[in-house]
């Protein structure tokens, strides 16, 4: 971890507000903090514990030009919150609140979402979540989140968004309330996120998505790929003939980048 | 109060109801040291706060787009970067018999002055906006497509604290 990034982020945020790093990417470096940015009045969750909350900066990159860079950095601070307030505003859609938007830093401050999982399984996003059921990889909750998971990306894709890195981590589980086992699937980072009609951004999509989850559970894949196409499907088939032609569109397409991932391999 | 990214600045901010004066408030808005809300217009507390953010944020960045910090705090409040509309929907009207006063104060703590409203002084909190607020002006105001449904006070916040963080951007 660069301390230069730490100082230059507390140096403009001050000492006031304590910042802890979870993850640094190419392109952004993701903090949490106790300090919400004008709340006057501490925040708690359902068990009484205070909120942290998520400061997601995006650090100048030294072989740009400073204008350049200050622009392209503004540019994507505010693509990422334009797409969070957007997708908020369409019901059944699950993204982190934005909580403030600074494009002069580069810095978006993010609700927290998620939880630790049991017995050392890590973050509640879904690739941890699905090894933590690796003794009953089938089971009902598994089950019902996949198909959540698709329902998810189903509502986004049906409302023309794209995600852009739907990984496994980028889709996190938060308790829908304290009492129940029963998941909240969320979709985090839309960095590279976009509005998009094309059946080809949205093929991609589901194929770097399938992709993660062959790759890091392979033995339980083709269920699990199953499961959340089948959530994808119900949100389109909720919406008549027009629906049903439009999945067909998509799961046209997602086989057929499918055919060329294939073929890639194949050759390189 | 002061926000914890900008501790140059003191916040005050008071809540009243059965406003009495509003009429004279509102004749002499342009000399007093203060920004006059109506308060039908907030639904809760993060609302304001967040506009007041963005104000301090702009005016550390050089980007204020009025004379004042407490006429910013309006612009601020507003989905649109037109001044006087702003003022119009937000501001204090003849008949507010609700308001909301804030006092931003560089360096250095003041009092909001207790006689200038005449009117009972309540709690800021979210229950004491929620009862009142005048939903139906809000979204308008804001322009909230009715497919979006804000079911609860806090949605409705939500979607109004996305509109002022990126006003203008
Ligand atoms: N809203 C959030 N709640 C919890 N964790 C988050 C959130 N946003 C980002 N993270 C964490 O930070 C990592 C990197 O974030 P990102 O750069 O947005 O992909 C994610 O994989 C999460 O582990």
């Amino acid at each position: 971890m660069s301390q230069e990034i730490v100082d230059t982020v507390t140096k403009y945020l001050t000492p006031n507000i304590p910042i802890k790093q979870i993850s640094q990417g190419a392109e952004a470096v993701v903090f949490t903090s106790s300090a919400h940015p004008y709340l006057p009045t501490p925040e708690h969750d359902a068990d009484g514990k205070p909120l942290q909350y998520i400061i997601k900066y995006r650090p100048p990159k030294k072989y740009r030009h400073p204008i350049i860079d200050r622009q392209l950095t503004k540019h994507r601070t505010l693509s990422e919150a334009r797409l969070l307030s957007k997708l908020f505003l369409i019901g059944g859609i699950n993204v982190p609140k934005l909580i403030a938007t600074d494009p002069y830093n580069g810095c978006l401050w993010l609700e927290f979402l998620g939880e630790d999982l049991p017995n050392n399984s890590g973050f509640s996003n879904l690739k941890n979540f699905l090894w933590a059921n690796v003794n009953d990889p089938y089971n009902d909750v598994v089950k019902s989140t996949l198909i959540k998971v698709g329902e998810q990306i189903g509502l986004l894709h049906f409302n023309d968004f794209c995600h852009g890195d739907l990984t496994s981590s980028n889709i996190v589980l938060a308790r829908d309330d304290t009492q129940s086992n029963d998941w909240k699937v969320f979709l985090i980072d839309f960095g590279l996120g976009s509005m998009s009609k094309l059946v080809e951004d949205k093929g991609v999509d589901l194929y770097v998505l399938e992709r993660a989850i062959i790759s890091t559970h392979s033995a339980f894949s083709d269920k699990y790929n199953e499961w959340i196409i089948e959530g994808f499907s119900n949100v389109y088939n909720k919406h008549g003939k027009g629906g049903e032609t439009k999945l067909k569109e998509v799961l046209k397409r997602f086989s057929d980048v499918r055919m060329r991932g294939r073929k890639r391999t194949m050759i390189g | 109060m002061i926000l914890p990214q900008f501790p140059d600045y003191e916040i005050n901010v008071s809540l009243y109801e059965n406003v009495q004066n509003a009429a004279d408030i509102q004749s002499r808005v342009a000399e007093l040291p203060y920004a006059f809300i109506d308060a039908n217009m907030i639904c809760s507390v993060e609302q304001l706060t967040a506009a007041i953010y963005r104000t301090l944020m702009e005016s550390t960045y050089n980007r204020l787009r009025t004379k004042t910090l407490h006429s910013e705090v309006l612009l601020a409040l507003s989905p649109t970067s037109n001044i006087g509309e702003a003022f119009k929907k937000f501001g204090v009207k003849s008949t507010s018999e609700r308001l909301i006063v804030v006092q931003i104060n560089e360096n250095g703590s003041q009092k909001i002055d207790d006689s200038l409203v005449q009117g009972d002084s309540v709690e800021f909190k979210d229950e004491n906006l929620q009862s009142y607020c005048d939903v139906d002006a809000i979204r308008k105001v804001y322009k909230l497509d009715k497919s979006f449904q804000s079911n609860n006070t806090s949605d409705l916040s939500r979607a109004l604290v996305d509109a002022i963080q990126l006003r203008g951007l």
